[in-house]
């Protein structure tokens, strides 16, 4: 089964290359050639992508959640799910290449430096992390979508200004569109990254004793967290609107890199795993 | 095939020599009435405030183009029309022109679907007045066609390319439902009076109106079932609306940048769009630099109907190759419009259906009848196609003029369905 694995982890990268690439062709050309394939191309790369984590969860005998590698990949799957989903129930269709060229990031760093992992530490193994890792992964695919939607606004709402009808003015939805796309994913981020707190809380203690609430992980999700509750609320209360909170959303997803970045490949932190 | 087409058009005459020969819908009456007692026998009169066009089918072979002219020229006393200002159409060139017009790339605005529409009551009224026959039916479901196909297959007619209607492009980059949005329109004079319409049209949730003189904004606003706010104290009310369409005829500012701060800090900075479409300009330009402000004037809408306008032009290369497949298909049917390959399909149609219940039935027969089965039905068949085969065979050997040759051939083909089992048979 193993070449069959690392098969499928040479051709997902190319084949998320291949969607973007479709996906990119419609929106600069536009008509009617792509229009309704080009989900194809992306429910197909996601029913192999399915495939290839069903394979290693079965191979390894652990779901690929133990490392940042690992977690990369079930990124790019969750967010091009997550973006297949919206376009599936909104039928707004101009917005695709922008998302899926995250999920061919990820699944490249993915590619190029994912372990064949059978060893994994008996921690790793618990229920209770599992749930609080997809959580996590929700989440982070939440405000990944929703970073990209409020760039999109940016760029749109510029160009309104400045008078350029070009390409962006022509393909994208409307202001307002993209706006509450960009907050229904944040709503959506915000509850998963709640609930990914609220178990870590629960199972911290109970997988290690001595852990320490400085943790660099800890305090970047708690003010990724932060931000979003504070945005939220204001949304709520009708007292921010358009920029305000989308430039928050932007720069909750840049600290939620930066966090996972500095956790995984520069400081010591418990979530370091490998 | 002897179809006529004269057009005058905004390529070929200026403004008032159009005129000259415009026809308004009695005229067109009154012309095919006055045309298919003598000289023509079937055809479609085109007349729109770009172009006048007559495709008509001659009563004999001396009638030439330019009595084509001449009638219409008489008609219309227009006797200052040069032969210059028109174009001529024989044949398949007529068609051809008639299929550009029906898909709006012969039109002044490239994929104007007006135009479409136009064709469709030209042929209306042509069929109303008894003046289309079958081969202007059959060239009209090709126009159709070419039109329908255009707008499906193509971008021809995608983008707006008026300002009206650039203005909604525009807006709706900003509000995805103008049904839940308001809009006030400052100046009811055509324009004002224009956007209004075509703001109620796309289902704006409310409409206001002012205007310097009360009056007026009343008339057009009982028209539309509006409020009007008096014009001295409108910007009171600015505030409650997310579209400001501004058309007057004033001299100088009529809404200040501080107008539109107020007016943004009343609304908590919820977005508003500012459109000024008078000249002089009636809003000052620098309210575009207030944050959630979305001004634009004439010269930014004129950007999008450019741009547009230029997209529909890579497109025709797309619709001339559609006009092309059809004209193809069109003559593919009116050549099989002959007498002898349509006594062949016919025979061939009879010997199938014959052939077939044959075969069906055989085995009921014994060895010794069924040779006689094949010669009885046979002979049937032979008797029963023996008076249509005469009489098709006469219209190629009589003087009857080739379209009254086809239009007969067309109604036996029709009856039978020979052209429908012909395609079922590829």
């Amino acid at each position: 089964m193993i070449p069959l694995i690392n098969t499928l982890n040479i051709l997902l990268p190319l084949f998320y290359l291949a969607t973007f690439a479709v996906y990119f062709y419609d929106f600069q050309q536009g008509g009617k050639k792509f229009e309704n394939s080009k989900r194809l191309f992306l429910f197909f790369t996601l029913i192999i992508h399915f495939l290839y984590l069903v394979l290693r969860t079965i191979e390894f005998n652990h779901p690929p959640i133990t490392n940042v590698f690992e977690i990369f990949t079930v990124l790019a799957f969750a967010i091009s799910f997550s973006y297949f989903i919206l376009e599936l129930v909104t039928d707004i269709r101009g917005t695709g290449p922008f998302i899926i060229i995250i999920s061919v990031i990820f699944q490249t760093i993915s590619t190029f430096f994912i372990q064949d992992l059978t060893e994994v530490k008996e921690v790793l193994r618990s229920n209770l992390l599992g749930i609080h890792v997809i959580s996590a992964l929700i989440g982070y695919a939440g405000i990944t979508i929703s970073a990209v939607y409020g760039v999109l606004y940016l760029i749109l709402y510029n160009e309104i200004k400045l008078n350029k009808f070009g390409l962006i003015f022509n393909r994208l939805p409307s202001l307002e569109i993209l706006e509450r796309l960009s907050f229904i994913a944040a709503i959506i981020g915000f509850v998963f990254l709640t609930v990914t707190i609220i178990i870590g809380i629960i199972w911290l203690p109970q997988a290690f004793p001595n852990i320490t609430l400085l943790d660099p992980k800890l305090i970047g999700t708690f003010i990724v967290w932060l931000l979003y509750g504070i945005g939220l609320i204001n949304k709520f209360i009708g007292k921010w609107r358009g920029k305000k909170l989308i430039i928050l959303a932007i720069i909750g997803f840049v600290l939620a890199i930066l966090s996972t970045m500095i956790t995984n490949f520069l400081g010591k932190s418990f979530h370091s795993f490998y | 095939m002897n179809l006529f087409a004269i057009s005058i058009n905004h390529r070929t005459a200026p403004v008032e020599l159009r005129e000259s020969l415009h026809l308004s819908e009695n005229e067109i009456r009154a012309f095919i009435q006055q045309t298919k007692d003598n000289a023509f026998t079937e055809g479609i009169i085109i007349s729109t405030c770009n172009r006048t066009e007559i495709y008509a089918i001659p009563r004999n072979d001396k009638i030439s183009l330019k009595d084509l002219e001449d009638l219409i020229k008489n008609f219309k006393s227009s006797f200052q029309v040069k032969d210059e200002n028109f174009q001529y159409f024989v044949s398949r060139e007529s068609i051809e022109h008639l299929f550009r017009v029906a898909c709006g790339i012969d039109s002044l605005l490239i994929g104007d679907n007006q135009i479409f529409k136009q064709v469709k009551t030209s042929f209306q009224i042509s069929e109303e007045m008894g003046f289309a026959g079958a081969l202007i039916r059959r060239v009209m479901d090709a126009a159709n066609r070419v039109g329908k196909r255009a707008i499906n297959e193509t971008a021809i007619s995608e983008g707006a390319v008026t300002v009206s209607y650039a203005a909604v492009q525009l807006i709706e980059k900003i509000f995805s439902n103008l049904q839940k949005k308001s809009a006030l329109i400052i100046g009811t004079g055509e324009t004002g009076e224009i956007a209004a319409k075509h703001l109620h049209d796309r289902g704006i949730g409310r409409l206001a109106l002012t205007n310097r003189t009360f009056d007026k904004a009343e008339k057009l606003a009982a028209e539309l079932n509006t409020a009007v706010f008096p014009f001295s104290n409108f910007k009171d009310h600015l505030y409650k609306f997310d579209i400001i369409i501004s058309a007057t005829s004033a001299e100088g500012l009529i809404l200040t940048k501080q107008d539109i701060e107020n007016t943004m800090k009343k609304r908590n900075y919820s977005p508003m769009v500012l459109m000024d479409i008078a000249i002089p300009r009636d809003i000052d330009p620098l309210s575009k630099n207030i944050d959630y402000v979305f001004y634009h004037d004439i010269d930014s809408l004129n950007i999008i109907v450019e741009q547009n306008l230029a997209k529909r032009k890579t497109e025709i290369p797309k619709v001339e190759k559609i006009i092309q497949e059809e004209l193809d298909n069109f003559f593919e049917w009116y050549n099989s419009l002959e007498a002898a390959p349509t006594i062949k399909t016919l025979r061939d149609y009879f010997e199938s259906i014959r052939s077939e219940e044959v075969e069906k039935n055989i085995n009921k027969f014994s060895e010794e009848d069924k040779e006689k089965l094949e010669i009885i039905t046979k002979r049937i068949i032979n008797k029963i196609l023996h008076h249509p085969t005469i009489e098709l065979r006469k219209f190629s050997d009589s003087d009857l003029r080739a379209e009254d040759t086809a239009a007969k051939i067309s109604i036996i083909r029709d009856l039978f369905g020979l052209d429908s089992k012909n395609k079922d048979g590829k």
